[in-house]
């Protein structure tokens, strides 16, 4: 019986790692094909199906002058724009959710709970809404085609995610834990940054995965709110198209731009997994 | 180390509301400094919301806070001094054991030697010193609780330790041993101890004055053997005791006989004055004798059950619809259908509108 159970456990974890991982390495496979190889049916293992090039990478290096489409500058700006927006919607987003977890807010009819709905409704929107006033407001300000006036949509987007994570991860914290900190002597804020802080920052890894995940995608406002000064890396990937579809770069362009996602949910699982995300009770 | 004086506090956690309600009444109360208190109530009769008024994480809605006739009620938490430790175990996760113990002291800036001087007297009274360089995360729950505990008793001079049910989480044995403990810790530093708990024999063992609490007031204040003697309410009586006190519907019939079915009992209370001729007799399952024949202050009555609580029974009988349980030692022979139960004048407690007559 048990290793029937366990047969089963390993099958379906087998078939779904399969499911996970064939396009990446059809992406892969298709990174190293050139033209012939691509378009004469389907063909699966270099040397024997097809012979291998690197054309499909050296792409991506190339200037534009030489036939090729840069990613390395917007691939600096997106994980500059990301880990920038992400820094700060964290910041911002625990500060704030910690008063809307601990302290009472009433303004009329609107209480804490109105207000957090408030931060999470401005992502129920959709995008299109968003993206005239940004322009305009950006266009205004002078940031249009740049890294900062990214950096503040991003946070515009990104910290009702931050707010919300850490609301919910703020409650589960028990008060005890905030009052025990005073009556050991801390005031408040020696009570927020000493105690429930150190306490939160699972929470906060969390809250930044997502925050991440979610600026380092976004193709929208990064292709509206730039022209050609700043350059982020979905764009930059979307440029490479042309005419003639080239698979084989937009396969490596694709391959080098989940990375960096692949690596930091490597790095958050690890910590998750040590059970890091208990709370500091029982 | 301070003698801490409620002066008609009064807390509502609602109160500018409509349905308004007191969590906790207007009321007056002095803990004398160095005393040993149990408060003792049913759920949601306010305990917590006083331990919470003393130490500052509720500011009371009416009234004053003193502490040794300084006015406290305005100042925050940690300006007071007082150590308060929860029900369930508050530990700083993200620190080892002995940061968790010292940090109470560090807080406060006290110097190295005497941090560590304290750290270890208290680690060692909990017996946590082989844990001390250990992350207090991995402990199991009533480890937790000890160093919960332990943050509490590090500093010797605070006005109060207030304990809010701490040994629930805590198995009976070590439980045992940790009430001896914190008596002796009271014994020593002469602290001020305040023991919240929903279980009586804690309280009893515990404490030298027991604050029975009902529906956010104080019913009762006194020694383990007053609440047992002299319930001032019937509430008291009825909380008190396991089983609860007996309590019967009766009539006063003269200055200080009240009747009780068709039987006159005499009692020690004078009802000369006693308005209402309706009346409550309470007596301790304890004190109602088994006798062989009628006599005076004798009821005969049916027995229904005849329980073993290992040593002794617990009779329960029936007089004129009324149910009475009656403790006896194991080794005394109960007759299988009628008693008769003696109600000595000394036990006997009547209640005019729940009140005791005194
Ligand atoms: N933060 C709060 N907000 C509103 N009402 C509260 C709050 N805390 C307690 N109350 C109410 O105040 C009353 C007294 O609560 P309290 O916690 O002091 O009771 P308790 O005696 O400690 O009960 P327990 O034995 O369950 O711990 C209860 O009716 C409770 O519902
Ligand atoms: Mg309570």
């Amino acid at each position: 019986m048990r290793i029937f159970y366990v047969t089963l456990k390993y099958t379906a974890v087998t078939l779904w790692s399969m499911f996970i991982i064939a396009p990446f390495l059809w992406a892969l496979s298709t990174s190293f094909k050139d033209f012939n190889s691509v378009t004469g049916g389907a063909t699966y293992i270099p040397w024997v199906d097809f012979e291998p090039t690197l054309e499909g990478w050296r792409v991506l290096l190339r200037s534009p002058a030489q036939g090729g489409v840069n990613i390395v500058e917007p691939y600096l700006n997106s994980i500059f724009v990301t880990c920038m927006a992400s820094f700060v919607s964290i910041v911002l987003g625990t500060l704030a959710a910690y008063a809307l977890s601990r302290f009472t807010f009433k303004a009329g009819f609107i209480k804490n709970d109105d207000i957090t709905f408030f931060f999470i409704s401005q992502r129920i929107m959709p995008p299109v809404v968003l993206a005239i006033p940004f322009f305009i407001m950006l266009g205004k300000l002078g940031l249009l085609d740049t890294l900062l006036g990214l950096v503040m949509v991003y946070v515009v987007l990104l910290m009702p995610i931050a707010v919300w994570i850490m609301v919910d991860f703020f409650n589960k914290v028990p008060i005890e834990i905030d009052e025990t900190a005073l009556i050991d002597g801390c005031n408040p804020y020696q009570a927020f940054f000493k105690v429930v802080l150190p306490n939160s920052i699972p929470g906060m890894v969390v809250a930044g995965l997502f925050c991440m995940i979610f600026g380092w995608t976004d193709f929208f406002f990064a292709f509206i709110l730039t022209f050609t000064e700043v350059q982020l890396l979905p764009v930059a990937i979307v440029s490479l198209n042309s005419s003639i579809t080239p698979w084989w770069s937009l396969s490596a362009a694709a391959l080098v731009s989940v990375a960096p996602l692949v690596v930091v949910a490597f790095i958050v699982e690890r910590y998750l997994s040590k059970g890091n995300l208990s709370g500091a009770l029982k | 180390m301070a003698q801490i004086k409620l002066q008609n506090i009064a807390h509502s956690y609602n109160p500018d509301a409509t349905d308004s309600k007191y969590a906790l009444k207007p009321f007056d109360m002095t803990w004398v400094d160095g005393g040993r208190y149990a408060i003792l109530g049913p759920s949601g009769c306010g305990k917590s919301t006083m331990l919470n008024i003393m130490s500052g994480i509720v500011k009371p809605s009416e009234g004053r806070l003193l502490f040794d006739g300084d006015d406290v009620t305005d100042k925050s938490t940690s300006e007071r001094n007082i150590a308060q430790v929860f029900q369930f175990p508050v530990i700083y996760g993200t620190m080892t054991v002995h940061d968790n113990l010292a940090f109470p002291l560090v807080c406060r800036g006290y110097d190295k030697s005497f941090i560590e001087s304290k750290v270890n007297e208290v680690a060692e009274a909990l017996s946590l010193e082989g844990l001390l360089s250990q992350s207090a995360k991995k402990l199991t729950a009533d480890q937790k609780q000890l160093i919960s505990l332990g943050r509490g008793l590090v500093r010797d001079n605070v006005a109060a330790v207030l304990m809010d049910e701490p040994l629930t989480v805590i198995d009976p044995d070590l439980k045992f041993r940790l009430r001896r403990k914190l008596k002796e810790i009271n014994q020593k530093y002469k602290s001020t101890l305040i023991y919240v708990t929903h279980d009586q024999n804690e309280a009893m063992t515990f404490a030298e004055n027991i604050i029975v609490m009902d529906d956010g007031e104080i019913v009762q204040i006194g020694s383990p053997a007053e609440l047992f003697e002299r319930p001032k309410t019937t509430f008291v009586g009825y909380f008190i005791g396991a089983p609860a006190m007996n309590l019967f519907d009766c009539d006063a019939v003269g200055s200080n006989a009240i009747k009780f079915g068709n039987v006159e009992i005499s009692t020690k209370t004078d009802l000369s004055a006693i308005k209402n001729k309706r009346l409550k007799l309470g007596i301790r399952s304890e004190y109602l004798q088994l006798v062989k024949s009628a006599g005076k202050n004798t009821i005969h009555a049916n027995i229904e059950s005849v329980d073993d609580w290992g040593n002794h029974k617990l009779i329960t009988a029936n007089f004129e619809g009324s149910n009475i349980k009656i403790k006896v030692k194991r080794e005394v022979e109960v007759p299988t259908e009628k008693i008769y139960l003696k109600f000595p004048a000394q036990n006997c407690c009547v209640y005019e509108n729940e009140m005791l007559i005194s």
